[in-house]
């Protein structure tokens, strides 16, 4: 029963991660029909700068800040320069992005060195919590569910709730339409695509500290993500955090009982369910 | 026009027949088995354009197929001394299997497609990294013997590319017909527009299924014979990066064409172990090459060639 709390404890902490990288990947999907594989690199890079403030300054918000940052300044030089060449293309796209994704990993590679490395965790978050029952858990995977379900709540309330949150919807469901309202679309591209990469990268400087930062981990991470994406469905905020604890809990289950076989655990039912529901739980119909 | 066209075709299919198989004689060992490894490769790329080119699906799965027959083949060879005559049908048959099961993925579209291929990609990865007490873990399969078919042991590079030589033929052969089937055919106008092919009394995902499983054949075939040319397979074979190589030397070369993805292939090979040489980051090059081809040849080197002629014609 105790290993059960405890890998589920582990389980929603990694949801809590997959969710801040999946987010991002299926609003700048839902809304601009992007397949971005650079997202991972966004991550990686992410934690990577995050590693080297952290390491610089001993202050975990500023790693945090700083990661976000330039990842997002990565996602807008992108943008601008190579992502907008593919055009609708979903072909051009993956490309692109993954030739980006294969020349961020190895500039990381050359400037960090191909061990893995761990971002320190702040002082205050280095002790473990006792829960009743007599389970020990570290304070910082705490940490992270918080924030997970605080930018969950604040992504949730930014799209349901406000002006923005608004042309984004209408945006997912009917690009032109809300162009010709006189909603400035490229705008919205530009904050929704910021936030995306933005996530990403603040996602990777938590990651550094949960799980370390090595080359590769862009790619593991990124297609955590995507399972998220797939069974939540593209486009669907409220799919990427349910299916985000799927993925997070199925993974944890999966390496606690059947080591050798946990991307069987994680894959399987993904691939039963898309037999049933070939757009996800929550995708639309005009996903593709 | 077409006549000289035609001509100047047949003209150089032969005068490349007569390179390809004379070139053992005239080249040393290195260049015999960086060709063997570019028809290979040129293979699974032909595999994965099948799909692409034709029938417009971008498969991330199958280096999975590869690694599958790959892994199947040697484990049957090395671990229980099966014999090369009925270790190769079994690691086709295993290759083609999965892609019976992940052939399923064509009732996706789009980015569904790509995203689910590439997860199902990924499990035969995992499999072949965590599962180590079958595959062998990051280690692999070392030490799979040399071919040997009925007491006739192929054991020089020579020998084995004239091997994968014919094999390559005979696909051609087999794939120039098949696209130019009806059933070819149909895979094209369903790349050009699926519902209309659906109101014409088709039926899309049989169609779609079935080239799945073909090409699905096609890169165990080309796994099949990379483990005997590369004498250990591990994991890396199933990995993403395997699978995107093998787009890139078809979208480099020429998607959609019979010569293409080996053209690619040649050039993406040739690239890597140049560049490998004297750099070692040559992912950040593999990385440029995709970016650049997309912006400025989305055709390939035969889209280029082909402009550049219909440009003179004019």
């Amino acid at each position: 029963m105790d290993s059960f709390i405890l890998q589920t404890l582990n389980g929603i902490s990694y949801a809590a991660l997959l969710f801040l990288l999946a987010s991002g990947f299926t609003l700048t999907f839902g809304l601009m029909r992007i397949v971005n594989m650079a997202h991972g690199a966004y991550y990686l890079i992410g934690g990577y700068v995050g590693l080297t403030v952290a390491k610089a300054t001993g202050n975990f918000a500023l790693a945090l800040l700083a990661g976000g940052v330039t990842a997002t300044l990565l996602g807008y030089l992108a943008d601008k320069f190579l992502i907008k060449r593919a055009g609708e293309n979903h072909l051009a796209q993956v490309l692109i992005t993954v030739g980006l994704a294969y020349v961020v990993g190895d500039v990381a590679l050359k400037i960090w060195g191909g061990d893995a490395l761990k971002l320190p965790i702040p002082i205050v978050m280095r002790g473990v919590v006792e829960l009743p029952g007599g389970i020990v858990y570290p304070v910082f995977r705490f940490f992270l569910m918080s924030v997970g379900v605080a930018v969950a709540l604040l992504l949730w309330i930014m799209y349901r709730k406000t002006q923005i949150g608004a042309a984004i919807r209408a945006g997912v469901d009917d690009r032109e339409m809300v162009g010709a309202t006189g909603i400035h679309v490229d705008r919205l591209f530009l904050i929704v695509s910021g936030l995306a990469s933005f996530l990403a990268g603040f996602s990777g400087v938590l990651g550094g500290a949960f799980l370390t930062v090595y080359p590769g981990a862009e790619w593991e991470i990124l297609v955590f993500a995507l399972v998220v994406v797939i069974i939540g469905g593209l486009g669907s905020l409220g799919g990427a955090m349910i299916g985000a604890l799927i993925v997070g809990l199925l993974d944890a289950y999966g390496r606690w009982l059947l080591p050798e076989m946990s991307y069987f655990v994680l894959f399987g039912p993904m691939a039963i369910l898309l037999l049933f529901r070939p757009r996800g739980l929550f995708g639309a119909e005009n996903m593709t | 026009m077409n006549t000289t066209r035609l001509i100047a075709t047949r003209l150089i299919a032969i005068v490349l027949l007569i390179i390809v198989v004379g070139l053992p004689m005239a080249a040393g060992t290195y260049w015999v088995g960086l060709v063997t490894q570019i028809f290979i490769f040129g293979l699974l790329a032909l595999a994965v354009d099948l799909l692409l080119g034709h029938a417009g699906l971008f498969s991330l799965c199958h280096a999975a197929f590869f690694a599958v027959a790959a892994y199947t083949t040697s484990i049957l060879q090395v671990r229980y001394g099966v014999s090369t005559q009925w270790a190769v049908p079994a690691g086709l048959l295993a290759g083609t299997s999965l892609g019976l099961l992940f052939g399923l993925s064509v009732r996706t579209r789009g980015v569904y497609f790509i995203l689910v291929t590439m997860a199902m990609g990924y499990i035969i990865w995992g499999v072949g990294y965590r599962w180590s007490a079958f595959t062998g873990g990051d280690s692999g399969i070392t030490n799979v013997p040399a071919p040997m078919v009925s007491g006739f042991q192929i054991s020089t590079a020579e020998q084995f590319y004239y091997v994968v030589l014919a094999v390559l033929l005979v696909v051609l052969a087999l794939y120039q017909k098949l696209v130019r089937s009806p059933f070819g055919l149909v895979l094209r106008g369903i790349k050009s527009g699926e519902p209309r092919m659906r109101s014409l009394g088709f039926n899309p995902a049989r169609h779609l299924y079935v080239a799945f499983v073909i090409s699905a054949f096609m890169a165990s075939l080309a796994g099949v014979l990379y483990v005997y040319h590369n004498r250990f397979i591990n994991p890396v074979a199933a990995s993403l990066h395997v699978n995107m190589e093998a787009v890139l030397m078809a979208i480099v070369g020429g998607s959609g064409t019979l010569l293409g993805p080996f053209i690619g292939a040649a050039l993406v090979l040739g690239l890597r172990n140049w560049v490998s040489s004297f750099f070692e980051f040559h992912l950040a090059v593999m990385g440029l090459v995709f970016i650049a081809v997309v912006i400025w040849a989305p055709g390939g080197v035969i889209g280029l060639l082909r402009r550049y002629s219909s440009g003179k014609e004019k």
